[in-house]
């Protein structure tokens, strides 16, 4: 049998005093760290086989897998599925390109390109909430701006009615396209810095034109950086709900709505206006449901980008 | 044709493709900067306008510049205090945030103790499990059993949230810097507290800046846990949060006019911000995801 090595005394109160000195650096992010993201996960895996209405109701009622077995059957959350890809799809394909051309033309250091990115970087840092709020007065159908400026330069002949049945999810596209497209200039820009500058001369010399040179040279080049780029624009999407919740709250009859918002509504009410009755345990599952279906987008995405990593 | 002939052709081709490429390029970018901007300065602008002429869609410019506006947000929709409560919960927010990551990134990477694999693959898994915001509510439950559910400080708290992926951040920042500089230090008479104030901090200063920043535009900009956080005290409730909540007001359709400059009086700081510290936000964003 192996016997336990003996440590002195002295050592033992040394590494003692060397853990109490690491944790009292520890601590203060441990407390937000265990309140704030552990815990709360945690909660909420529990309460996924549970049945409870909150505070000053019956007491949580173990149900088993009943709560995931009506998340499966649950035909309104499946549409909310439908529409968060329909939503993240539709977000990606429009600002990537636009982002990656933004990105070659100001990356060049350029007297007033500085500018122009951080102009284009600008609606990053402003409140989707607030600028949701902007966007719902400039949509609006009858009185909004957009309608108005488009009708004046004759696009339109009668206002578009921009929140309704058929376009609130393009004009949520539309806002989350403002919101997110400066942030992905940004990564395309870090990652055209690293595309090496020899290999951009040499095919000019050689006699490429501008669109060949971007097409064979740079984006085979930005590879690495592509992949996180797509990764962190699919995840993201997954996640946008402040936006949905200020401009349309996931109607009109849940034509926007997302999972995110979806499981949310079980929880608080999404507007002053609804109230659907509080089911912890059920907005649980609905959460927990949709995190593993972002989890399992995001290996199949991960695959795939691995088997296309050994064809080229 | 000789070749000479030619030659002026290409280079004539050459020379109209050139111009039509920088008028392309010109006609996207001014495209795309009116696409970014009109939004806020329709904002800006329309928080001057009277509510009759934000409705009828008029000019660009308002007619009369009302800045009365502003008084009337300031004062009857109480703007006064929710100005008052973004800033103390931002500020506090970005205090907390910064301190907290300096001192658990700092440690974790330059000491080993007991826990640490633990607590660093449980920060790791925090930042990949993600089950969106009805996690606020067992924070809410947490706060109320300690009785903070309706102060400032459970506000804050909860806006701070866990901070995972900012003290990997930091970890990974102090990583870079030479140990030896602690050894030297240690030589000289420094204890761990010592290192951690005259020797590190000043270093990853820098990165502290991302933190901080980052921190402070995610508080004053949040929305949802803000807005379950004062659900019982919306007196707490911050610019963000009450400036939507016009949106469900009775009279919203007579009040557009205040909406905006509401919004205008919640984006104009952070704008003021971006201005004084644009290159930091952007520098921030690719140090927080390329990077890390």
């Amino acid at each position: 049998m192996k016997q336990k090595r003996a440590i002195s005394p002295v050592k033992r109160r040394r590494m003692l005093i060397s853990n109490v000195q690491a944790y009292t650096f520890m601590i203060p992010n441990l407390i937000l760290f265990i309140c704030c993201s552990l815990y709360p996960v945690i909660w909420t895996l529990r309460f996924v086989f549970y049945q409870y209405s909150g505070l000053g109701t019956a007491a949580p009622r173990w149900v088993g897998l009943a709560n995931l077995e009506r998340v499966f059957r649950d035909a309104v959350y499946w549409k909310s599925v439908v529409n968060t890809f329909v939503y993240g799809f539709g977000k990606v394909i429009i600002i990537l390109p636009i982002a990656f051309i933004l990105a070659l033309l100001l990356s060049k250091q350029r007297k007033g390109n500085g500018i122009l990115q951080s102009v284009m970087f600008l609606p990053t840092i402003m409140s989707s909430a607030v600028m949701g709020l902007v966007f719902y007065l400039l949509f609006n159908a009858y009185n909004g701006e957009i309608n108005v400026i488009l009708m004046k330069l004759g696009v339109i002949s009668r206002p578009i009615n921009w929140l309704g049945r058929d376009h609130a999810m393009q004009t949520l596209i539309i806002t989350a396209v403002w919101g997110g497209l400066g942030n992905y200039m940004v990564y395309f820009i870090a990652g055209l810095q690293q595309v090496s500058k020899d290999a951009l001369e040499s095919a000019q010399i050689d006699g490429a034109n501008a669109v060949q040179t971007v097409w064979y040279i740079t984006l085979p080049m930005l590879g690495p950086i592509l992949k996180i780029i797509l990764m962190l624009s699919i995840t993201t999407a997954f996640h946008d709900i402040t936006n949905v919740m200020v401009l349309t709250e996931g109607g009109p009859t849940n034509a926007t709505m997302v999972m995110a918002l979806y499981g949310y509504q079980y929880f608080f009410p999404v507007s002053a206006t609804t109230s659907i009755l509080p089911q912890y345990g059920y907005g649980a599952a609905v959460s927990v449901v949709s995190a593993v279906i972002a989890g399992i987008v995001t290996l199949i995405y991960l695959a795939i980008s691995k088997k296309l990593d050994e064809v080229y | 044709m000789n070749g000479a002939a030619i030659q002026t052709r290409n280079r004539k081709s050459v020379r109209t493709t050139r111009a039509v490429g920088t008028a392309l390029k010109i006609i996207f970018l001014t495209v795309m900067v009116v696409f970014t901007l009109y939004p806020i300065i329709y904002t800006v602008l329309g928080s001057l306008k009277s509510n009759a002429e934000l409705t009828s869609g008029g000019s660009f410019f308002p007619k009369e510049w009302l800045f009365e506006n502003y008084k009337t947000a300031f004062i009857q929709a109480d703007f006064k205090t929710y100005t008052k409560n973004s800033v103390i919960t931002s500020g506090i927010t970005t205090i907390l945030a910064t301190v907290t990551c300096a001192m658990a990134g700092f440690i974790l990477a330059r000491k080993q103790f007991v826990g640490k694999k633990l607590w660093l693959s449980l920060y790791m898994a925090m930042m990949f499990v993600s089950l969106g915001s009805v996690t606020l509510y067992p924070i809410y439950e947490l706060l109320r059993s300690v009785g903070l559910h309706k102060s400032i400080w459970g506000l804050t708290f909860a806006l701070c949230g866990g901070q995972a992926s900012n003290v990997l951040l930091v970890m990974g920042f102090t990583k870079g810097i030479p140990r030896e500089l602690d050894e030297a230090a240690t030589i000289d008479g420094c204890t761990i507290y010592g290192i951690f104030f005259k020797v590190v901090l000043p270093l990853i200063k820098p990165i502290l800046a991302v933190v901080a920043l980052f921190a402070f535009r995610n508080s004053w900009n949040d929305y949802v846990t803000t807005l379950i956080m004062t659900i019982t005290n919306p007196k707490l409730q911050t610019l963000t949060v009450a400036v939507v909540q016009l949106k469900y007001s009775v009279n919203a359709a007579a009040e557009w006019h205040i909406m905006l400059a509401g919004a205008s009086i919640a984006i104009i700081p952070i704008l003021i911000v971006y201005a004084l510290a644009n290159k930091q936000f952007i520098a921030g964003l690719t140090a927080g995801a390329v990077k890390g």
